[in-house]
């Protein structure tokens, strides 16, 4: 038995996971800065309130919709990669 | 009517186990959303009991054979010839036996150990003892899909989990705590869901495989049809109630013990679990979810500037995880030697019966020892002290009552 061809599946999940078990949580990350950046007081009816400006929530916005995307195609590539890969060109 | 007793009494002991493996692999998934309060613990519990029941019915195809190192069956999951009936059945039994005992002892003392290990072990332990040593078991795959594996993955989950902490750590530097902590408990709630989703897909197969061979041994199904669907509908029902009793023992030692932990590293250890299980399982290789979730943890520990890591604790995961499959296995082999002393009275009826009333015996002398010391939703996050262990904590007790 080759030590190698037990352990070469591995280096595969390595690699998918840090790009997405690291890389999708950092996509995350980077929402959370976004509507961080994007605090600024806010003057409504003579009240100092802190709101976020439309910016940032659309940036912010995007990274989690990517994520959830990411998410979601990966779960279809999980039950039915015959039919999923194929249909987005990996096939 | 004999054969059909025993029938249902090995069913009732897979779904037993199934139920152990539900609730020994809570932790797994909400240990650390438990920790940092993401979620109230009853509610954590019951996400990840409905995330289990959707994840055993996604499963894509349930393997027949429900474990390729035991010599039993063959590729098709037909049992191996002149292996029939009375004989596999007591493999079985003997083995999920072994797997249950050693899954309520490790609760008991709050160990994470893997449930398939248990399995795998129990099993093992009866084909040694049934077939023989080189007759029963497959040692070179022993060796290649289950030791190879359970080294590598908790490392390979830890280095994720340390690359995932240290970016989020690194991009969310200047945001306040607070905040943070906030934000991420949704990515938090998120990725912990995805590992129950992974491990309902997983875990609950392995016991769709045992009862359907149980069935073919007895004769009621073909080798060649396909998985009845109560047989699914139990399995699906039977994880999913013991991931909702949750291992709370267990969810205190990973979410409490390792790593004190936070928000960001909760989403970290999940998401990097959630990738490792899933696409493991994609490419064909059954990863033992405990090992992987352990070394997530462990990783955030480690990826987080200052974080205080418990080895010692981990240390003594470790040591749990070495002596799983062998422990496991020495219980299946006497679990299946006194059934087999017993096999002439009543068609083999008694030495089942025997075995059932020990394992029962056990069973109920373990929840006794864990009313002593309990650990449940409303103490599952107090403060880690060593004097609280389960050990310790027994003799404290003890010593209380005595005053």
């Amino acid at each position: 038995m080759d030590f190698f061809t037990v352990i070469e599946p591995i280096w595969k999940v390595l690699a998918v996971g840090l790009l997405l078990g690291a890389g999708l949580p950092a996509l995350f990350a980077l929402g959370v800065r976004f509507l961080d950046i994007g605090r600024v007081p806010a003057t409504v009816d003579g009240h100092t309130r802190v709101g976020t400006t439309s910016v940032a929530k659309i940036a912010a916005g995007s990274c989690f919709l990517v994520v959830a995307l990411v998410i979601a195609l990966g779960l279809a590539v999980l039950i039915d990669s015959k039919a999923v890969l194929p249909a987005i060109g990996l096939g | 009517m004999t054969e059909m007793l025993i029938l249902v009494l090995v069913i009732g002991t897979a779904l037993a186990f199934d139920f152990t493996n539900g609730f020994h692999d809570t932790g797994n998934a909400m240990a650390t959303s438990i920790a940092t309060g993401a979620l109230k613990p009853k509610v954590a519990v019951t996400i990840s009991a409905v995330a289990n029941l959707i994840g055993a019915f996604l499963s894509i195809e349930v393997a027949k054979t429900v474990s390729k190192v035991v010599k039993i069956q063959t590729a098709s999951g037909a049992p191996v010839s002149g292996l029939t009936g009375h004989r596999l059945m007591m493999i079985v039994f003997a083995g999920l036996v072994g797997g249950i005992l050693w899954n309520l002892v490790t609760w008991l003392l709050g160990l994470p150990s893997s449930s398939s290990h248990a399995l795998f072990g129990g099993l093992i332990g009866a084909a040694i003892a049934s077939l023989g040593w080189s007759q029963g078991v497959d040692w070179r795959l022993v060796i290649s899909s289950i030791v190879v594996p359970a080294v590598l993955s908790p490392i390979v989950a830890g280095i994720i989990a340390a690359v995932g902490t240290y970016l989020i750590y690194r991009i969310t530097n200047k945001v306040s705590e607070e905040r943070k902590e906030k934000g991420f408990r949704w990515g938090q709630i998120g990725s912990a869901s995805l590992v129950s989703l992974a491990h309902g897909t997983g875990d609950a197969q392995k016991t769709m495989g045992v009862i359907f061979l149980a069935l073919v041994a007895h004769g009621t199904v073909n080798s060649d049809s396909a998985i009845p669907f109560w047989v699914k509908l139990l399995c699906a029902l039977a994880i999913a109630l013991g991931t909702y009793i949750g291992g709370w023992r267990i969810i205190r030692t990973l979410g409490k013990g390792l790593v004190e932990i936070s928000s960001p590293q909760g989403m970290a250890a999940e998401a990097a679990s959630a990738a490792v299980i899933l696409s493991s399982s994609h490419l064909g290789m059954a990863l033992s979810t405990t090992h992987v979730a352990t070394g997530s943890i462990l990783g955030t520990g480690v990826g987080k500037k200052g974080a205080r890591v418990r080895w010692h604790v981990a240390g003594r995961l470790a040591a749990g995880w070495l002596i799983t499959l062998p422990v496991a296995a020495v219980v299946g082999g006497i679990c299946w030697w006194i059934a087999n002393i017993l096999r002439a009275p009543a068609d083999g009826l008694l030495g089942i019966l025997v075995v059932f009333s020990i394992l029962v015996a056990a069973a109920s002398y373990i929840y006794a020892r864990s009313r002593k010391n309990p650990v449940h939703a409303g103490n599952v996050n107090d403060e880690w002290d060593q004097s609280r262990t389960p050990e310790a904590a027994t003799t404290d007790t003890q010593v209380r009552q005595e005053a």
